[in-house]
């Protein structure tokens, strides 16, 4: 038998930790009890973040927004800041496996599981959000980029938990796109994801751009010569698929059951071709 | 250890494993079957049961998780004499075949509409997308559960 | 009749009150569990289980040698072990049962157990199988890896392709298909103070699950009781032993205490029995008018290492090769291979899916080659009533393919296609396709298919049907409620059903090959009569009437409408003896008489069936050229299955079954490498969920039936044949590229549009 643990504020949490450092931490399980049900992780001790109050909910704070780490999905989805500042990361929420898993699943969940496949990945990346971590000692944040190393991997110390993100508001982007290529329309692992954030000037110029994939690399990738390559260009069919074909020679896909890496490499591209439709061409 | 919920109303202590899987106390300890087991994985939406109100897959809580919460599962729906309008919407429309994923997909449901009381069809199968179902390609959940928003409305009309 | 009553089934199911086999628990119940060999063929050269014993709270561990009676199963040819004895031949074979107190120390004890595998090359392919020097899966097979072969000509055969205007040809393959019911495979057992082993089980086949059980372990026949509750889901998968035998070993050594054997999911994709994988070889002649002239197909199916049904579906498979279409001559060969890949079973509408799929997409490729409406080519070639089809057999019973076509001709989606299409927003093609189907029902010549119907007038004044045929969900229970209480002027809530049990109810086949209702459904007619004219007499006698002309049975009493008296059932009931107050019939489904040119084989398997249910399907579908996803926007059907007793059970039939399809063209993808499942749970292995369904419209064409209880026919099956190649035939219609496997995910198309891009 395991034990559970379930602090109700960080300075029990901090007390549950260190008594053994081999603890499992989670907040929806909806990614760990999966794992421990597999036999993919084994310890004795389990210690849930659901209760903490400090670490859950969205803060307005100005030129910025804090999202607690246990906040879920859905809290993010019904969260009108979410819903008015970030239309990138809600769209990602919205297919974001489905309603019972957006229930339990959290933000901070999805950042610290560090799937390739992460569903909130790429619209963090594409608003340069940084993690918040936090131990008893000291607390820093740390761009989303960084936090992630690969498959399953973060910067995270046993003695700390990510406490949330944050994430600087954009007004300046005037197209907002998220699509995911699954195999079916919900409860589907990303094949491909794209999340988009544009400038696009009342002549249909792209004025400034950032770009970022899932699903098809170890982790969410983001390519400075994709974006450089849009910007001051017409948002159209003709460069985006020039582009495309750039998209094809960055990204470094893998095959797997789901799919073949050519699939992913030629998807990762056309997904560009999207935001000919997104409702700022001439 | 001990563990104090609301379940389906009435408040209880159980005294079990902290790592039991609710839904293993729920149908073994508690002789509660409503709620199913079926890929134990979170992947099908059998096991549903409201936490709080909110729908989560009890093959992915462990009991004490249950701590202080209220707990429905598809027993605590009905009435002494009456179905709950969902209930009565998916005998009436025909929404029940080999009927082992609808306990899960009438608490879904529930969730739903709590959320939004009249949604569309195309509302009402994104609400219901994590409930695999293999027997009614789903049209007639669909027309259940847009019958029973109708019910629920008129009967929350004054 | 024919009003839309909801199911008796559904208040208990939807309350949660109803008692699946998978809801069976009780504070002394062990837990059994089966240790599986994870490898694909190897010699068993020791199986190690001290280690496990010694766990505190494992009770047992048995192996084949613990088995006396024959430990092999089996629906026709009995070749599957219950416990693997010398070797294993796939993934799925059990090599150990663990009895244990609890699931936890199951599961712990399973790992402790060790098997000791000599590996052995396998075979996987379905034409390497066929080869000199493949490995063999059955050494003592006469026929190498061959489980059925089959070879009809008719007509001129293969010469007559030289008189065609046009010949196509595709090779077509199809994959597994999972079952994936929501309620896994599942029993109950234990053995009662008198030493009989009661098994509650998930199953189709309660009656012959009790004779399999008994001879595979040994025991008389009047030691075993199964009982059948409404199955979670069983689409085929359950036709046939999956835990009953290794449950009913392990309560013979429980000491009386009830076992549990409950397959997880993952278990269940690995032991379970899948639809048949199909590599299908079409060649399909016409003249210039469309007149189809010749046939030719090989069929491969792959049954992996045992029989399970494996001849029955590629006979079935055989005689709906050609469709239900005109073809003068033809040449059919098919064979039915072992290999060391998961098990080929039963799967709702039984190998007819797969050849289906190729020869309606041949149709429509012939179409185009002719330059011709899909639709008028296969309305052209329809058979009709009294004729023959390819193989010979006559259409005897109601026919009505044409009916059919000419309500999806008639209807919007067909007429208006052309501005539907048209309006395709950006990166989207849409195509709009069509099939014509067929599906026999029952078992065909040889193997009788009868029911044994019983109705009782409970002393209480009560109707009871005893059903024989499991419900697993097509509401056939609640259809038996429907004709008792129709015949008998009963109200429903009057009515009560005994699920099948072996020792309550009577043998009535299988729930099965689209014949439940159709076959005990007569038997329940002739029961529900007889009652009928019992209860009459008995009336008479009692309000001492000359004769029954003037009784009317009517809910809850009978009147004389002469002298106004009556008398309540409740008080007659009382008064009759309990031969009176039951009534049996006995009906036995007509089959083909045409004297075919076949092999007595095939007739064993069942080549050759009198009533034909027909169907044509119509999918409007939209690609998007970006991911190459496709999504299906409508969904059209009409069926010909007699008439309709109830529309509400009737449509769904029709929508799972269409939704099964799409499942089978669109999503579900099961994956065997060498043998080893590769998609082994729900998140890998791809269902359409409610946001991949579309809205459906399902037409009925009532033709009347003359054999058929009120003029039904079967509708269990049919609508799972149209989805793929509408689907298919939608695609190609769309954006000009036609894809040879299944299912058409969005990788494929993506590339296969890319490929027609770079030509």
């Amino acid at each position: 038998m395991k034990q559970v643990l379930l602090p109700r504020t960080l300075d029990e949490l901090w007390d549950s930790l260190e008594a053994d450092p081999n603890t499992a931490v989670y907040a929806g399980g909806t990614d760990l009890l999966v794992n421990l049900r597999a036999g993919r992780i084994n310890t004795n001790k389990l210690v849930c973040l659901e209760r903490i109050e400090e670490i859950r909910g969205v803060r307005d704070a100005g030129a910025e927004a804090f999202i607690g780490a246990a906040t879920t999905h859905t809290n993010l989805l019904e969260s009108p800041l979410v819903r008015s500042e970030f239309p990138v990361l809600a769209k990602a929420l919205r297919v974001l496996a489905s309603p019972a898993i957006r229930n339990m699943g959290t933000i901070g969940g999805n950042i610290v599981n560090a799937s390739p496949a992460g569903d909130t990945l790429p619209p963090l990346y594409v608003l340069d959000a940084e993690v918040e971590i936090t131990s008893r000692k000291e607390t820093k944040r740390m761009p989303v980029a960084d936090f992630l190393v690969g498959p399953g991997q973060v910067r995270l110390r046993a003695d700390e938990i990510v406490k949330g993100v944050w994430i600087r508001k954009a007004p300046e982007f005037n197209v907002h796109h998220f699509e995911k290529v699954g195999l079916r329309k919900s409860q589907a692992c990303a094949v491909a994801s794209l999340a988009a954030l544009l400038r696009v000037s009342k002549d249909g110029n792209i004025e400034s751009a950032r770009l970022a994939w899932g699903s098809v690399g170890p982790t969410v990738v983001r390519s400075a010569k994709v974006e450089e390559a849009l910007v001051g260009r017409e948002l159209g069919i003709e460069k985006l698929s020039e582009v495309a074909a750039l998209v094809e020679r960055t990204v470094s896909p893998i095959d797997d059951v789901r799919a073949s890496a050519q699939y992913r490499r030629i998807v990762a591209g056309r997904l560009l071709l999207r935001l000919a439709e997104s409702g700022h061409k001439k | 250890m001990k563990i104090r919920f609301k379940l389906n109303g009435t408040a209880m202590q159980v005294d079990c494993a902290a790592d039991r899987r609710v839904i293993d106390l729920l149908r073994e300890n508690l002789g509660l079957t409503g709620a199913k087991e079926s890929c134990a994985a979170g992947e099908c939406g059998a096991c549903t049961i409201l936490v709080d109100g909110e729908s989560k897959l009890s093959c992915l809580m462990l009991a004490a998780q249950l701590e202080g919460r209220e707990i429905t599962t598809v027993e605590g729906l009905a009435s002494e004499d009456r179905l709950h309008p969902l209930q009565e919407a998916f005998v009436e429309k025909g929404a029940v075949q080999c009927g082992f994923c609808t306990p899960g997909a009438v608490l879904a449901s529930l969730d739903l509409l709590k959320r939004n009381p009249s949604p569309t069809r195309a509302q009402i199968r994104e609400g219901l997308s994590g409930n695999l179902c293999r027997c009614t390609g789903y049209h007639k959940i669909v027309d259940a559960v847009e019958e029973a928003a109708k019910t629920m409305q008129s009967r929350e009309r004054p | 009749m024919g009003a839309a009553v909801p199911r008796a089934d559904a208040y208990t199911k939807v309350t949660g009150e109803e008692k699946f086999a998978a809801d069976y628990y009780s504070p002394d119940m062990l837990w059994a569990g089966v240790k599986r060999a994870a490898v694909p063929h190897a010699l068993i050269k020791g199986i190690l289980t001290d280690e496990a014993c010694m766990l505190p709270g494992v009770i047992t561990i048995l192996t084949h040698r613990d088995i006396r009676g024959s430990n092999r199963q089996g629906v026709i040819r009995k070749d599957q072990p219950v416990l693997a004895d010398k070797k294993v031949r796939h993934c799925g074979d059990g090599v150990a049962l663990v009895l244990a107190e609890d699931s936890e120390t199951l599961r712990r004890a399973l790992d402790l157990i060790r098997v000791d595998l000599e590996p052995l090359p396998g075979v996987f392919d379905l034409e390497e199988a066929l080869n000199q020097g493949a490995p063999l899966v059955h050494e003592d097979n006469s026929c190498g890896n061959v489980l059925l072969e089959a070879h009809i000509q008719t007509g001129d055969g293969p010469n007559a392709f030289e008189h065609c205007d046009a010949v196509i040809e595709g090779c077509f393959e199809t994959p597994w298909q999972e079952h994936a019911y929501l309620e896994t495979e599942v029993g109950w057992a234990r053995e009662e103070g008198d030493g009989r082993v009661v098994i509650t089980a998930s199953t189709q086949t309660p009656f012959r699950d009790r004779v399999e059980v008994a001879e595979a372990i040994g025991l008389d026949l009047e030691r075993v009781r199964v009982i059948a509750p409404y199955p979670g889901g069983a689409f085929g998968g359950k036709d046939g032993i999956t835990v009953q035998t290794l449950l009913a070993l392990a309560a013979l050594n429980a000491n009386g205490r009830p076992v549990k054997m409950w397959w997880n999911r993952e278990e269940s994709f690995v032991a379970g029995t899948k639809r048949h994988p199909t590599r299908l070889y079409y060649r399909l002649g016409a003249k210039r008018d469309g007149t189809l002239h010749a046939l030719a197909a090989r069929l491969y199916f792959d049954t992996g290492p045992y029989d399970h049904l494996g001849g029955v579906v590629m006979t079935l498979a055989l005689e709906h090769a050609a469709g239900a279409y005109r073809i003068p001559h033809a040449l059919l060969d098919a064979w039915c291979v072992y290999t060391n890949n998961p098990i080929g079973g039963a799967f709702r509408a039984f190998g007819v899916t797969q050849v289906t799929a190729a020869m309606e997409q041949m149709m429509d490729m012939l179409a185009a080659r002719l330059d011709m409406d899909p639709l008028e080519l296969r309305l052209k070639n329809a058979l009709t009533r009294g004729e023959k089809t390819c193989i010979g057999v006559t259409l005897t019973g109601s026919t009505g393919l044409v009916d059919c076509l000419e309500r999806i001709k008639q209807h919007p989606l067909w007429t208006e296609r052309g501005a539907w299409k048209a309006a395709a927003g950006p990166f989207k093609k849409r195509g709009v396709g069509i099939a014509a189907l067929m599906h026999a029902a029952g078992y065909g010549t040889v193997v009788p298919d009868y029911a044994n119907a019983k109705v009782e007038l409970t002393p209480e004044g009560r109707i009871l049907i005893y059903c024989g045929v499991v419900d697993m969900g097509q509401g056939n229970a609640s259809t038996n409620a429907q004709i008792a209480g129709s015949i008998l002027n009963q109200n429903m809530d009057s009515i009560e059903l005994v699920l099948p049990d072996t020792d309550r109810t009577l043998p009535s086949g299988s729930a099965s090959a689209s014949r439940c209702t159709y076959t005990f459904g007569n038997a329940l007619i002739g029961a529900a009569e007889n009652l009928k004219k019992q209860i009459l007499q008995k009336a008479a006698d009692l309000l001492m009437a000359p004769s029954t002309d003037d009784l009317a049975l009517v809910p809850g009493k009978v009147f004389n409408r002469a002298t106004g008296a009556e008398i309540p059932l409740t008080r007659l009931a009382r008064l009759m003896a309990e031969s009176e107050r039951t009534a049996v019939s006995h009906f036995r489904a007509p089959v083909a008489k045409d004297r075919l040119n076949i092999a007595d084989e095939l007739r064993l398997h069942g080549l050759g069936h009198a009533v034909i249910s027909y169907g044509a399907h119509l999918a409007a579908i939209e690609v998007d050229g970006i991911t190459g996803a496709v999504e299906v926007v409508s969904y059209l059907s009409a069926t010909d299955c007699g008439r309709v007793l109830n529309p509400q059970l009737y449509e769904q039939q029709i929508h799972g079954a269409i939704c099964q399809g799409l499942g089978f063209a669109l999503f579900e993808d099961f994956q065997v490498d060498r043998g080893s499942v590769k998609t082994p749970d729900l998140a890998t292995y791809i269902m359409p969920t409610a946001l991949d369904m579309p809205d459906m419209e399902s037409l009925p064409v009532e033709l009347h039936e003359p054999t058929g209880p009120f003029g039904l026919k079967g509708v269990g099956e049919i609508a799972t044949n149209g989805p793929t190649p509408a689907v298919a035939n939608a695609v190609a219609d769309a954006c000009g590229i036609r894809l040879f496997r299944l299912p058409m995910t969005p990788q494929r198309v993506l590339l296969a549009l890319q490929g027609q891009e770079s030509q």
